[in-house]
């Protein structure tokens, strides 16, 4: 948790920088500047907006268990029901790349396909389907909060495991006392 | 269940919405329940719908209970926001009859809910 | 290095504990003698690795991949395809990095402009020679060799075919009817070479010719007669080497990859099935080092077919002129739950080979409601009295692990093929013997092994000569450092399996490796549903319910033949409870359509012990259903609900039986050895007979279940078989 606030830092400060960027372009150039710019209309306000707007500087405090199922009109079949296992992907077997190995992904139950009577495709009743193994995360503590923030039941499949070493060593083809030595080319 | 340890969280503090605390998100949520309850009588006379106003009132209040476990002030606030946006769409008749009586889901069949129903109808 | 067994000596009393301890933290002064480790450094990025590493190995450990494409981790190093050609600076030539042992300070450019140019040609030389028929090929869009053409190869051709001599053609050759070759998409890289003749132990193919003539084949036209042929066609980096089944059928895009558990034999691979449109069209290898590495079993891989044929799809009761009609749920429920109300307490029920632990649980909770203990697997276990048998889970596990298995230095299988019944096993053996100097002797008919191991007999009076420690084997055993027994479960189902349990357990129990974790009694399995069964406390073997005679008998996907017509009652009323109309279906009174191992979410335990769960890839087709709530409803039916409702709920149930069953990919520790063998000492009787397996070659191995006898990709592999073996 801690090291994803941490990366998330740098991003923040990035985007800081980029504001005060464009304020400062602004006031030394205003022809290059291609949207409006912000204007700081706090004469203009009344008292009520003022203080509305004063409001909005202040921070509450988030409860612990975070949901979005009430706001976000996921139908209740799609919150209660779901089961997501999180974890990370195994290498495909037909081939050597490992590029894509790296994240945790989140996966849900599969629900039922059917062939559509029009074209032959595949149909599903199922809108999440199409989010499996495709929203990655980090570290599984992200895809974990990702859940049960959207009331999904989860569950971990999979630890990360350390590759083992191997010796890899071209003259054990040749060698004349081992096992290893090949017949064949 | 092989990895079910509850994450560690730290307390997040975040902008507001509309509300600072509790108190006052609870003021918007009545007011706006208090803006509803006095529309009810035009909804029923204008859309034409064959409902009594109890019947509204009660959907109201049942509307509203609904979401009575929210706790998050954020949340709150947009849920007033969303329900200010129906109220509008109702008062300025922007929805239609059809629109209003979907409150009620009348035509929507009720999902099994016991285990055996579930089963025969082959619905997990 | 007297200082060791000093310890050992001091340890047996109690008064000099301090010393000990004190000797034990002199020891740990001592610098242990790792090998030390060079810094390399690649694309100006430093990292240490232990001498004799590859640059190619050094590379991965910063995340850097250098491309290849004869390299393969788990195949021995042949270096022949150039693709991984790196730069080292002062060097001249680049490197080879799959071949090179990295030097102290070496610097290495992954991505300079001699290494791109270095692939970009090896690239333009493989490419001259390649047919450009990505779109008709097999493996278009999972090809190593597409992609890498993308990333590394130059952009425009020098190839001009002045002469319309076209490129080089190859026959293409006839390896079985599980692999499909097309020779002319063929790079050299002798990954399937390599692969047979290490990994699957038969030498058969090769390459014929240099140069422009090379050809990789097995010389004259011969089946490729192994039982891992299909993993060449993971290994084939090109359209070379094909899935022959699933060719033409989809593209790795349009479908979905699902993480399931393999269940055909008891070793619990791990898998990922892909479908489309509710029908499994492949199933492939998922790493895990734990068991099946890279690898799967032909059987395994693809005898998915049988998924699609001789299902059971609707429920169905016998009518009183005896035949068997498809009726509605509700009907064949209500059929079921009369016929079980009448009975009483005399209801059984019998295990098949493919049952999940999660069906398991609800016919032992609805049978103990009922008041009856008679659950039973099909596959016997030696539990007579006086043996711990079930009791302890040691006695039926293969306790050392799997992986644990490559790293023995004296193995003894006792009537056991390994190679058939459980072939991902016996790569691990042959690992072994390959790269471990392990030595393999086997009591039991003598059959191909694809090592060399020392045969003992097969007379089971020799199991009996070695457990008293008269055979001169025995002593080997005893000063082997790393010894392993392991007993097939098909010679402890005989009727005298108890003597081979009392005797080779305590014997095992007897030899002292020099680890004291390192276990030496280990049963391989051949069951998926076995171990989880016998977790739960169903018995072993169908004696009691025969002897019972029971009046209603649930026949759980039982179709291994221990239950027939000739051994219940006649009036006895059988619900068969199965996805495939095999053996058991038809003398069932009633059947329930249950789901297959690819559409239920479900626990399987493998034969070390290591709980696995399935996942939904499809789902059940017509109107079966998940097999435990199949139970679940019947029992609401009867008037006796089982307390769950969904899946969370009845994992709880079983956590409350047995909580290693939800503790997925775990590897649970087991005790009790010294009890277990204590108790199975008292047994003493004696061993007559033959011992002899029921997989003895090839054709045996295919069809072993109700899926695979289902399949016809597994049919024709019999025939296939015995074909080649008539004319050799």
């Amino acid at each position: 948790m801690m090291a994803g606030m941490l990366r998330r830092l740098p991003k923040s400060v990035v985007s800081l920088k980029w504001y005060q960027n464009s304020v400062s372009a602004y006031s030394s150039d205003a022809l290059k500047q291609k949207e409006a710019p912000i204007v700081d209309n706090s004469v203009i306000l009344d008292d009520k907006e003022m203080k509305e707007r004063e409001k909005l500087t202040h921070l509450v405090n988030l409860p612990k268990e975070k949901t979005l199922a009430s706001i976000n009109g996921v139908p209740e079949e799609h919150v209660k029901d779901r089961r997501v296992r999180i974890f990370i992907p195994a290498k495909n077997a037909m081939q050597s790349g490992t590029n894509n190995l790296n994240t945790w992904r989140i996966e849900f139950d599969n629900r039922e396909r059917w062939e559509n009577p029009l074209m032959g495709w595949s149909s599903s009743a199922d809108p999440l389907s199409n989010m499996s193994g495709v929203v990655e995360f980090n570290t599984k503590e992200e895809a974990i909060n990702h859940c049960e923030k959207n009331g999904w039941k989860w569950l971990v499949s999979s630890e990360e495991r350390k590759k083992k070493e191997r010796v890899k060593n071209y003259g054990v083809n040749f060698s004349w006392d081992k096992r290893t030595r090949v017949s064949t080319k | 269940m092989a990895a079910k340890e509850p994450v560690k969280r730290v307390i997040q503090q975040v902008r507001p919405i509309l509300s600072l605390d509790r108190d006052e998100a609870r003021r918007r949520v009545l007011n706006l329940y208090k803006a509803w309850y006095r529309t009810i009588p035009f909804i029923v006379d204008k859309f034409d719908i064959p409902k009594s106003e109890e019947q509204c009132k009660s959907k109201l209040r049942e509307m509203f209970l609904r979401h009575k476990e929210v706790s998050d002030v954020r949340v709150i606030d947009m849920l007033v926001i969303k329900g200010q946006m129906e109220l509008k769409e109702c008062t300025k008749q922007w929805k239609q009859k059809g629109h209003v009586m979907n409150y009620w889901q009348e035509t929507v069949e009720p999902k099994p809910a016991d285990f055996l129903s579930k089963f025969m109808s082959g619905q997990n | 290095m007297l200082r060791v067994p000093l310890t050992r000596a001091i340890c047996l009393t109690h008064s000099s504990r301090v010393l000990v301890t004190a000797s034990a933290r002199l020891q740990s002064n001592i610098p242990a003698k790792a090998p030390e480790k060079v810094e390399v450094f690649i694309d100006d990025q430093p990292v240490m690795v232990a001498p004799g590493t590859t640059v190619l190995q050094a590379a991965a450990q910063i995340g850097v991949e250098i491309p290849r494409f004869c390299y393969h981790e788990r195949l021995a190093v042949a270096g022949n395809c150039r693709m991984c050609l790196v730069e080292v600076e002062k060097s001249p030539k680049p490197v080879a990095a799959c071949a090179m042992p990295v030097m102290k300070g070496w610097r290495i450019k992954t991505n300079s402009e001699m290494t791109r140019k270095a692939r970009e040609g090896v690239m333009e030389f493989l490419l001259a020679n390649h047919p450009l028929d990505c779109p008709i090929c097999d493996q278009g869009g999972e090809c190593d060799l597409q992609d890498q053409a993308m990333v590394f190869g130059s952009d425009r051709s020098r190839f001009t075919d002045i002469d319309h001599a076209g490129k080089r053609a190859v026959e293409d050759k006839d390896i079985g009817p599980l692999v499909k070759t097309i020779m002319t998409r063929c790079i050299h890289c002798t990954r399937c070479i390599r692969f047979a003749s290490e990994i699957a132990g038969v030498d058969d193919f090769g390459t014929t010719g240099r140069g422009n003539e090379m050809q990789v084949g097995t010389y004259v036209e011969k089946l490729f007669l192994t039982e891992l042929s299909g993993n060449v066609i993971d290994l084939c980096p090109v359209g070379a080497l094909t899935n022959k089944p699933y060719s033409f059928s989809a593209r790795p895009w349009e479908v979905r990859k699902i993480d399931s558990i393999d269940v055909l034999d008891a070793l619990g691979s791990n898998i990922v099935v892909s479908t489309r449109t509710g029908e499994v069209l492949r199933i492939l290898p998922r790493e895990n080092e734990d068991i099946n590495e890279e690898w799967l079993s032909d059987k395994s891989r693809f005898a998915c077919d049988g998924l699609k044929r001789q299902r059971l799809i609707t429920p169905m009761l016998r009518k009183p002129n005896g035949e068997l009609e498809a009726v509605e749920w509700e009907t064949a429920l209500i059929g079921v739950a009369q016929a079980v109300q009448n009975a009483g307490d005399k209801v059984a029920a019998v295990a098949g080979s493919l049952v999940d632990a999660e069906q398991l649980i609800a016919v032992k909770d609805l049978l103990n409601r009922l008041g009856s203990e008679l659950l039973c697997t099909e596959q016997k276990f030696p539990t007579a009295d006086g043996t711990s048998g079930t009791d302890f889970r040691s006695n039926y596990l293969l306790n050392s692990s799997i992986a644990a298995c490559e790293e023995a230095d004296l193995v003894l299988l006792v009537g056991t093929n390994p190679r058939y019944e459980a072939p991902l096993l016996n790569t691990r053996l042959r690992k072994g013997y390959v790269h471990k100097e392990q030595d393999i002797a086997l009591i039991g008919p003598k059959v191909d092994l694809s090592y060399r191991y020392e045969h003992l007999g097969n007379s089971s009076s020799i199991v009996q000569d070695i457990a008293s420690g008269k055979h001169p084997f025995a002593q080997r055993l005893k000063s082997a450092k790393r010894p392993l027994v392991i007993v097939g479960a098909n010679a402890l189902s005989r009727s005298d399996g108890k003597a081979f349990l009392a005797g080779l357990h305590s014997f095992a129990n007897q030899l002292t490796p020099e680890d004291k974790n390192w276990k030496v009694w280990n049963v391989l399995q051949t069951n998926a549903s076995q171990v989880a069964a016998l977790d739960m406390g169903y018995k072993a073997g169908v004696e009691e319910i025969v002897a019972a005679g029971p009046k209603v008998l649930f026949l759980l996907g039982a179709d291994g033949g221990a239950i027939n017509k000739d051994n219940i009652p006649k009036d006895c009323f059988v619900v068969y409870l199965g996805h495939h109309g095999d053996n058991g279906a038809p003398l069932a009174h009633a059947i329930l359509p249950g789901a297959a191992y690819t559409e239920k979410q479900a626990t399987y335990v493998n034969t070390e012990g290591r709980a696995q769960q399935t996942l939904v890839a499809i789902t059940p087709p017509g109107m079966a259903r998940d097999d435990w709530k199949i139970i679940r409803a019947l029992s609401e039916v009867i008037g006796t609900s089982l307390p769950y409702d969904n899946l969370d709920e009845i994992r709880d149930r079983l956590e409350d039986v047995a909580p290693h069953l939800v503790r997925y990919g775990r590897l649970e520790e087991n005790n009790f050895y010294a009890q277990a063998a204590q108790l199975a000492k008292l047994q003493a009787s004696s061993l007559q007979g033959d011992i002899d397996v029921k997989q003895r070659t090839l054709a045996d191995f295919f069809m072993t279940d109700s899926i695979s006898r289902a399949s016809p990709t597994m049919a024709k592999c019999v025939q296939a078989v015995k074909k080649a073996q008539a004319t050799a």
